[in-house]
């Protein structure tokens, strides 16, 4: 299972989204990304596991095979270089 | 020891441990008033402090500084009130702000760019005409429409700065150049580099308030970015495209 840190807010402004660490976190980056980061930033605000995920998000876009399961395992990973992962 | 303090236009009850930061922040001392809030550093926040500037400095690939506690908690004072004025549509900023004809231009970049610099080719340039607000760690009020930039005690190590306030116009995001040249930059652009010069609270609801403001001010003040060098050309074309009509 997973979950967004506590110590990271998602932020959407301009159609940009936005994971901001707040002042306490050990990243002190922005990470900026499109409608897809967002999606899966706001189904980590609840505890979920990366198949679910995937699942989600193939209901809401069509994408060739195994193209969102990539996309995910690579967000994912980015996500949890920075620290913004609690599993 | 405790004293109470005015820095934009709130009053601010600082008990320290150190004496230090009551002499940093004599000019902004107030009589009879009573305070709006109240801050207190104790030894953990000087410890605090330091650890984070070794870090700082680890991260930078520098050997690690050794700075007196005095000096360790002026920051920590700072780090306190920065924490409640989002609660007053307040936020620290990390730059370099001149008035010119009582208005505010302010200058922000990462560290060792040239931030105090320019700001002094502004000074030379404009003589008395330009007033330093503040070279180091300004605050800014963020009102609906427009904001307003205040002089602190927290004024860069050559103290340059002002109790004054302005309002302020434009942001200019300084990058080291070859040759002079300063360009419109539209908020969504200089937003990354806004969020990195800002104060970050370490409370979720003060960061979230402090992503509010900083939308808000995207919306009241003009956003440029300058590549330059460090002749007086610089700062002719800065104040030039800034200034506007």
């Amino acid at each position: 299972m997973m979950k967004l840190s506590k110590d990271f807010l998602i932020h959407i402004s301009g159609g940009k989204t936005d994971l901001i660490p707040v002042g306490g976190a050990a990243f002190s980056g922005i990470m900026r990304g499109n409608q897809t980061l967002g999606t899966i930033l706001e189904l980590l605000k609840s505890e979920t596991t990366e198949e679910e995920i995937v699942s989600a998000m193939k209901e809401k876009y069509n994408a060739p095979d195994g193209i969102i399961e990539r996309d995910v395992k690579k967000a994912l990973s980015e996500l949890r270089g920075i620290g913004a992962l609690d599993e | 020891m405790t004293g109470i303090y005015r820095i934009a236009d709130i009053n601010i009850a600082v008990t320290s441990v150190y004496e230090k930061v009551h002499r940093m922040c004599a000019d902004y001392l107030v009589c009879g008033q009573t305070a709006d809030f109240s801050v207190e550093t104790s030894e953990a926040d000087i410890e605090n402090e330091r650890e984070r500037s070794a870090r700082e400095d680890a991260l930078e690939g520098i050997p690690v500084r050794i700075f007196p506690d005095s000096y360790l908690e002026t920051l920590a004072v700072y780090r306190r009130i920065a924490e409640r004025m989002p609660d007053y549509d307040t936020v620290l900023f990390h730059g370099s702000c001149v008035s010119v004809d009582g208005t505010g231009y302010l200058f922000t970049a990462r560290s060792g760019t040239g931030k105090s610099t320019h700001a002094r080719l502004w000074r030379e340039l404009l003589g008395e005409r330009a007033v330093m607000v503040n070279d180091d760690k300004p605050l800014i009020r963020v009102g609906e429409s427009s904001a307003v930039i205040y002089g602190t005690p927290w004024n860069g190590k050559h103290h340059l700065g002002s109790n004054i306030s302005v309002p302020l116009k434009a942001v200019c995001i300084l990058k080291r150049g070859e040759n002079n040249r300063i360009e419109p930059l539209g908020a969504d652009e200089a937003y990354p580099e806004m969020l990195q010069q800002v104060y970050r609270p370490m409370d979720r609801d003060a960061m979230r308030k402090t992503l509010s403001l900083l939308d808000r001010l995207s919306g009241s003040v003009r956003f440029w970015r300058l590549f330059c060098n460090t002749d007086i050309e610089a700062a002719k074309i800065a104040y030039e495209a800034m200034k506007g009509n």
